[in-house]
């Protein structure tokens, strides 16, 4: 026992639970454990609710099943895809203050894997959705043994541990692989032009192979089938149908490859980890001409047009937009695609838009990490706001106004994916659905701003490691997202009791409106608390603490 | 007139004085050498100086206007130059950029601060790395590029905080030419904090050393020299002798750290 304690890992491990305990316990610690403490137990009991309805879903699926059942296999499909991008999203947009920076300790005589694999394993253990996403899991589960208890339960347990592993490899994967080739700015360009490009054009020409007018659902056939090489979900999916069908030896390949992609995403996350730290973290990035950036500082002379200039090419090279603006969209078309068409024809026109309104305000929620924590990435340059005579007001409209361009331009992309995929909605839901994106924007950056002046901190300049959001700010925008929906779902209510869809569009312009005039007036107040609160703020971005 | 000037400027951080009842006076067009040990309160001067922190009492005014006033204050920021301990950097922008955006954030049109930036650029040996991000910049690049953002405006007094920390001598000496040439071409006034006494004094006019939060010299450099060396007179002011110390497990030969 003594030898045990005695290791280097051992005291690797005593010292990052000291750094969490006293960064906790510190003095703007104590917001984030106690933030901590109620996302534990607000998501607990939201996770055994969801995980009854996954539960039911699993349980029928079970019974309802042996021998074939698309409703069935709807179901599972439904429950990896929906666990997957949730939990891809989330760790993507929120923090994970326990994972670890690998640079900083290569110093010590310790394995850099072993170390590695105590980062992802703490970051695991630190963030409260990691449990509410296995919660979601274990409902999937018994609900299955309610339906059909049986031997076919423990390859199933065995699935959903795989199916956690490869989202969290995968989410590492994405993280160091995304960081490394999207710090060069033309490349970063070419990749997002090519995904889009290419994927359409092998479509065309795999689906359209001996047809003259192949449809869009041909197209997405070719999706369905190349799908497995882009998200690990898929082969979860394609194994639990086949389990909840009886089939184990079916099962057996997808699982095996499953297991196998696991393992080589979490390799090749810790080689990228390694030489990403040994390379001293930013070697040899560059970026050459002008983006959008420097167009719209020629557009707005003065120092307002540079605030807005500093913004947009600050966004235009931070990873994480690049990402949001492929996988938002893509899952969106998925929807779209997917499960769209088993929305009952007879349940009414708004409830059948309900999946392109919803894109509206899931845009800003993915896009929050920017809105709430808006000086996150200032470092230095934070101290510049405060030492240059530009009024702080101008500030914080620049911030606002390139992060509503951001989530604008990923709305638009999306809604055009679903339409593609999933055919033209009525006018009033095309025009609904940017009415709820414009309007509740506003709302969401007067309340942003506060957050992000009460409670600013360092975030992250690339995805990999540590997250963007203060455990805090993440419960704020957990409550700022709520209250939000909540006041644009007031006329979806009288809408889907009139079944009167066009009602939805002139109401969210007039909320939009309200948001716009509450986002209007807070500036000045906004400006002054960002004055009074100047020190915190910098201690807080350019201090210790970054 | 003066450049600078506080009267009994204090600030406390949790209830301790990092600078207590502080009384400085810097002529406009000297060069000011702000000098003390770690800690003693040199930076949080700097800072509340420049507006980056609120004092908790008492009063300066920079070239002739209260910095209490908020419309002075601004107007102060116009004609001031920083270069704040930690830089003021965006680390995802080049070294191009960030000097043209911070020309324009004081004011210049865009072309104008173009043709400085790439102007400083040269003068600070920079234009090879100008379409690299900052962030992959050295330490001693960025600190160039600070001094070239602090003095992109044309400003009328210059704050800079240890500049020449973490700089070759090589470079070190272009930039104390630099300077020299601004102060005595009457174009600006210079406060300046370092460790480096021998870079030190060699630049300044004045001096003033603080200690514990507490200004404890304050004169021109020949005043407080005298016939000894700057650091002498640090030294003797600061009043602090290093004991030596020796590590049990280094103090004798053949010994290892088990």
């Amino acid at each position: 026992m003594t030898a045990l304690r005695d290791t280097p890992l051992a005291a690797f491990t005593e010292l990052r639970l000291r750094l969490t305990w006293r960064r906790l316990l510190g003095r703007r610690g104590i917001g984030e454990l106690v933030a901590k403490v109620i996302a534990y137990l607000l998501l607990l009991p939201i996770g055994l609710v969801a995980a009854v309805g996954i539960g039911a879903g699993a349980y029928h699926a079970a019974r309802g099943v042996r021998g074939g059942g698309v409703q069935g296999d709807i179901q599972v499909t439904a429950m990896f895809l929906g666990i997957w991008q949730a939990w891809t999203a989330a760790s993507l947009a929120m923090q994970e203050q326990e994972s670890l920076d690998l640079r900083r300790y290569l110093v010590y005589p310790l394995r850099p894997g072993m170390l590695w694999l105590h980062g992802q394993v703490a970051g695991l253990l630190g963030d409260p959705l990691a449990l509410f996403w296995c919660v979601l899991l274990g409902g999937g589960l018994v609900g299955a043994a309610l339906g059909r208890f049986g031997s076919w339960l423990l390859p199933l347990a065995l699935l959903f541990l795989l199916f956690a592993l490869a989202t969290v490899a995968w989410l590492a994967l994405i993280q160091e692989a995304g960081a490394r080739v999207l710090r060069r700015a033309r490349l970063k360009s070419v990749l997002f032009a090519l995904f889009y490009v290419a994927s359409a054009l092998v479509a065309v020409v795999v689906a359209g192979f001996g047809k003259s007018k192949p449809s869009v659902r041909d197209l997405l056939a070719v999706f369905e089938v190349v799908q497995w090489v882009g998200w690990p979900g898929a082969m979860a999916a394609g194994a639990g149908r086949r389990l909840f069908h009886g089939d184990l030896v079916a099962a057996l390949p997808w699982m095996t490859a499953l297991a196998a992609s696991t393992a080589a995403a979490g390799w090749a996350s810790f080689r990228l980890a390694l030489s990403e730290a040994r390379d001293g973290g930013g070697a040899g990035t560059s970026t050459k001409g002008q983006g959008l950036g420097a167009v719209l500082g020629r557009i707005w002379p003065g120092p307002g047009g540079a605030l807005l200039e500093r913004e947009v090419t600050f966004l235009s090279r931070h990873p994480l937009p690049l990402v949001l603006s492929i996988i938002l969209p893509a899952v969106a078309g998925l929807i779209a695609w997917k499960l769209q068409p088993y929305i009952p024809a007879d349940s009414g026109e708004v409830v059948r838009a309900l999946p392109i309104l919803g894109v509206a305000l899931y845009v800003h929620l993915a896009t929050q990490s920017f809105w709430l924590n808006g000086f996150g990435w200032e470092r230095g340059g934070a101290r510049l706001y405060f030492l240059a005579p530009v009024r702080l007001e101008a500030v914080l409209v620049a911030k606002n106004l390139s992060v509503a361009a951001l989530a604008l331009g990923i709305e638009l992309v999306a809604v055009a994916l679903m339409v593609l995929a999933g055919g033209w909605p009525p006018a009033w839901a095309l025009a609904g659905t940017l009415a709820l994106h414009l309007g509740a924007a506003p709302w969401f950056f007067a309340l942003g701003n506060a957050v992000a002046i009460l409670n600013p901190r360092v975030a992250p300049l690339t995805l990999q490691r540590s997250g963007t959001l203060p455990a805090l700010s993440a419960l704020a925008g957990m409550l700022i997202f709520s209250a939000v929906a909540a006041l644009f779902a007031l006329p979806v209510l009288l809408a889907l009791k009139l079944d009167l869809g066009w009602l939805l569009p002139p109401a969210w312009t007039l909320l939009g409106l309200g948001g716009g005039l509450l986002w209007w007036r807070s500036l000045p107040l906004a400006s002054r608390l960002l004055a009074a609160r100047r020190e915190e703020l910098l201690a807080a971005v350019t201090g210790d603490e970054a | 007139m003066l450049a600078i000037e506080t009267h009994g400027l204090t600030r406390y951080f949790d209830g301790k004085a990092a600078v207590q009842d502080l009384s400085l006076v810097v002529e406009e067009g000297a060069f000011y050498g702000f000098l003390g040990p770690n800690g003693a309160g040199k930076s949080t001067t700097m800072k509340l100086l420049t507006g980056l922190l609120a004092p908790s009492s008492g009063r300066s005014s920079v070239l002739g206007h209260d910095l209490s006033d908020p419309k002075a204050a601004l107007a102060v920021r116009r004609m001031v130059g920083v270069v704040p301990d930690g830089l003021s950097l965006f680390e995802r922008l080049t070294g191009l950029e960030q000097l043209r955006l911070h020309g324009q954030l004081y004011g210049l049109g865009r072309a104008e601060a173009a043709r400085r930036a790439e102007e400083l650029l040269v003068a600070m040996e920079l234009t090879g790395d100008a379409g690299k991000l900052v962030g992959d910049y050295s330490h001693g690049m960025k600190k160039k590029l600070a001094l070239a953002g602090a003095l992109i405006h044309g400003p009328k007094l210059l704050f800079l905080d240890e500049p020449f920390e973490g700089i070759d001598a090589v470079a070190v000496s272009g930039i104390r030419r630099m300077l020299q040439q601004l102060v005595q071409g009457g174009q600006m006034t210079i406060f300046l904090t370092s460790h480096v006494l021998e870079v030190v004094e060699r630049l300044v006019t004045h001096v003033g050393i603080i200690q514990r939060g507490q200004l404890v010299a304050q004169g021109t450099l020949e005043s407080l020299r005298g016939a000894g060396t700057l650091e002498e007179v640090f030294i003797r002011t600061i009043g602090e002798d290093v004991k030596e110390r020796r590590l049990s497990w280094l103090s004798e030969p053949g010994e290892t750290g088990e």
